[in-house]
């Protein structure tokens, strides 16, 4: 099926770093691992005659239908990460995610009360960082992922001095 | 202590033991009760036995005191207040010192709450809210009532004069009525109608009564809530129980809970027993309860989303409640005395909520819906009651008439201007979706919901944070999206559920616009094009 976009039509909207994908990935990576590893144990000591009790069948369906799940939910990654985008319009800013779940959120700039930026140990070693915007109602869940390091600075001075030339207070 | 000129000042002296009785209760019952067993079998006070203790019990309890005592006393000295230059301080902390200052014109809402034993003494504790939807702010616990009212007077006079080059000040700055003569200190707060009912002359001579809410009234209330439609069920489920098996131990399980629900209906009379709302220049006033009140202000503009509600057994008998989001106040939770709080009105008619809704939101309800309605050149109060009564009870007309609104729906119909839920996604929501809707007024969004339980959510365009559209799968077969405002924490969560993709996205697009000021940034908070017109 496809899907019609939800957002307001004639908007440019600015896609996140291809890198971004690279970390989704690398985190996926780690997961997948460490779950399965964990999951794989009844099976490993099953085949090594020292449990008795979880018969084979289960000891490999546990791990087999995670990978599976794991595995759908790698090729919805790229997408996932194609539909983020945002829009700096004259007033507000633009947040959209999600394909299935879609959502597209507007933030007038009058409205932030501050403006973080954060990076994780992977984050920091791909150059990317995530914005933050947050304003007076804790329901405005507005982040940006996977910037580039400069492209947030950019951002975050952008969004500091749009907001005080419009701030509205409470 | 520090340089700041102006005098700093004491709480009350007797405050420490009103907050800290039950610490001395407890004192006493320890030491009391050995006495009083002996004396209730009979015995003498003081036997023997109990003579060679004695002065040991009467030292270590003595020091006891003494040690709850000086606490009190000490925390009473090192905790002083003051209010000036535009700022409110407080300085507690006997070892750990902290020293707090809040800006008057911050001021989200000012509450002077009696508990009964500080009724009894004369006291009152004053709150002082900002917008940090935690605990509050300030609050000097206890003051005597006549210095809690004259602080809060104080405060609320620097708050509203230095309002007007505030944005805070928002949309419900100027009312027709502001320029009559008379109680009015202060054109900024537009007073509403007053109400038919006329309550007890108040306190503060610049208030002025708008409605009470009988005690009959509030008990009618509580016996059609939903709360008791499930006890009588209960009863009803173990009492057939009982018949049909023989056992009586179903009606054990009913009195916990009985009771449980029982302890619910008290505590929501005790309450909102007496509750006023009157109208004053610094903003609205609601005092309410039996044992322990509470006077609440809100100066105007502070309410950030509203919520009219109405469950199924009130209807014939046409009450509504009514809920606020305050910054804060918070999210009520479980805390009985914080629903209260957040509750504008415990149960009322349509003539309280019309008058209430007057006061807090003036243009809420008295612009026009859409922007392109023929014959609203008059006052715009007949076109606000149509959208009122439409956002209460109205539904869409059904399936023929509905394929014609489709068509011309922004140009009037006779559902007071409501957008609902497209026929196509009917199976969504089998009994709402005539009802779910919205509609654009000039200063406000209305949104309404609910077939059984109605509800209809006020939420000014000066004082949405945020809005975002979401659709998940299901919805995007029907070709619908939800539409979420984001407003300061509380009880009001408002969103437009499924409404039509097309519609959604004009009202996202819309909404965006209303909210940021297009004109000056600094000029017209409110930033409506539409509100000079309403009321130039």
């Amino acid at each position: 099926m496809p899907t019609e976009a939800i957002d307001p039509p004639g908007i440019s909207w600015l896609r996140v770093s291809p890198r971004y994908l690279t970390a989704r990935l690398l985190g996926w990576g780690a997961e997948a691992v460490l779950v399965t590893a964990a999951l794989a144990t009844p099976l490993a000591l099953v085949l090594a005659g020292t449990w008795r009790w979880p018969p084979l069948w289960f000891a490999v369906a546990l791990p087999s239908a995670y990978l599976l799940l794991a595995l759908w939910r790698l090729v919805l990654i790229p997408r996932q990460v194609r539909a983020v985008g945002y829009a700096e319009r004259l007033d507000d800013l633009l947040i959209r995610r999600g394909i299935l779940f879609q959502r597209t959120l507007v933030v007038p700039y009058g409205r932030m009360q501050y403006v973080d930026i954060a990076a994780g140990p992977l984050e920091r070693a791909l150059g990317l960082c995530t914005l933050k915007l947050h304003t007076a109602s804790a329901g405005t869940s507005a982040v940006i992922p996977g910037l580039p390091a400069s492209e947030g600075a950019r951002l975050r001075e952008q969004l500091t001095a749009r907001g005080e030339a419009r701030l509205a207070g409470l | 202590m520090n340089g700041e000129t102006g005098n700093w000042q004491r709480v009350h002296p007797a405050s420490p033991f009103v907050r800290g009785w039950l610490a001395l209760a407890a004192l006493f019952f320890f030491f009391g009760r050995d006495a009083a067993e002996r004396l209730l079998r009979g015995g003498p006070v003081f036997d023997e036995r109990f003579a060679g203790r004695a002065p040991w019990l009467l030292l270590g309890g003595g020091t006891m005191l003494l040690l709850v005592v000086a606490g009190f006393v000490l925390s009473w000295y090192f905790t002083r207040y003051q209010v000036a230059g535009g700022f409110v301080r407080v300085t507690t902390g006997v070892l750990v010192k902290q020293h707090r200052q809040a800006r008057l014109d911050r001021v989200q809402a000012i509450d002077v709450v009696q508990p009964l034993l500080a009724r009894i003494f004369g006291l009152a504790e004053l709150r002082f809210e900002v917008a940090d939807a935690g605990q509050s702010a300030v609050h000097l616990a206890y003051l005597r009532v006549a210095e809690a009212r004259r602080l809060r007077a104080e405060i609320l006079d620097a708050a509203v004069r230095d309002a007007p080059a505030h944005a805070a000040a928002g949309p419900s700055a100027r009312g027709p009525e502001a320029q009559r003569p008379g109680v009015q200190l202060d054109a900024q707060f537009a007073a509403g109608p007053a109400g038919s009912a006329a309550p007890a002359a108040p306190a503060d001579p610049t208030e002025r009564p708008v409605l009470a809410v009988p005690p009959r009234r509030l008990a009618g209330s509580l016996l059609l809530s939903e709360q008791a439609v499930v006890l009588l069920l209960g009863a009803a489920a173990s009492v057939l129980l009982s018949a049909l098996t023989e056992n009586r131990s179903f009606s054990f399980y009913l009195v916990p809970a009985g009771l449980g629900i029982l302890a619910g209906f008290w505590a929501s009379f005790s309450k909102g027993y007496n509750f006023t709302a009157a109208t004053s220049p610094a903003g609205i006033r609601l005092q309410y309860g039996l044992l322990d009140t509470l006077a609440q202000t809100l100066p105007p503009g502070r309410i950030q989303a509203l919520r009219i509600s109405q469950p199924p057994l009130w209807r014939p008998l046409g009450w509504y409640r009514i809920q606020v989001n305050v910054a804060g106040y918070g999210t009520p939770g479980q805390d009985g005395e914080r629903s209260a709080r957040t509750t504008l009105l415990p149960v009322g008619t349509l003539q309280d909520v019309t008058a209430l809704l007057d006061l807090v939101l003036p243009e809420a309800a008295a612009a026009q819906p859409g922007a392109t309605k023929p014959g609203a050149t008059n006052t715009g109060s007949p076109d606000a009651n149509a959208v009122l009564i439409a956002g209460l009870g109205g539904l869409a007309p059904a399936a023929r008439i509905q394929a014609q609104r489709d068509t011309r729906h922004t140009t009037g119909n006779d559902d007071g201007g409501f957008t609902t839920t497209p026929r196509r996604a009917r199976l969504l929501a089998p009994l709402g979706w005539r009802r779910n809707g919205f509609a654009e007024t000039g200063s406000a969004l209305l949104i309404r919901t609910g077939r059984w339980w109605r509800h209809l959510t006020v939420v000014p365009h000066g004082r949405t944070q945020s809005i975002a559209l979401h659709q998940g799968p299901v919805a995007r077969r029907f070709g619908v999206v939800d539409l979420v405002l984001h407003t300061t924490s509380g009880p009001v969560a408002p969103r437009v559920i499924q409404a039509g993709l097309a519609e959604g996205r004009a009202l996202l697009l819309a909404q965006a616009a209303r909210l940021s000021p297009k004109t000056q940034p600094a000029g017209n908070p409110a930033g409506d094009p539409q509100e000079g017109p309403q009321h130039g």
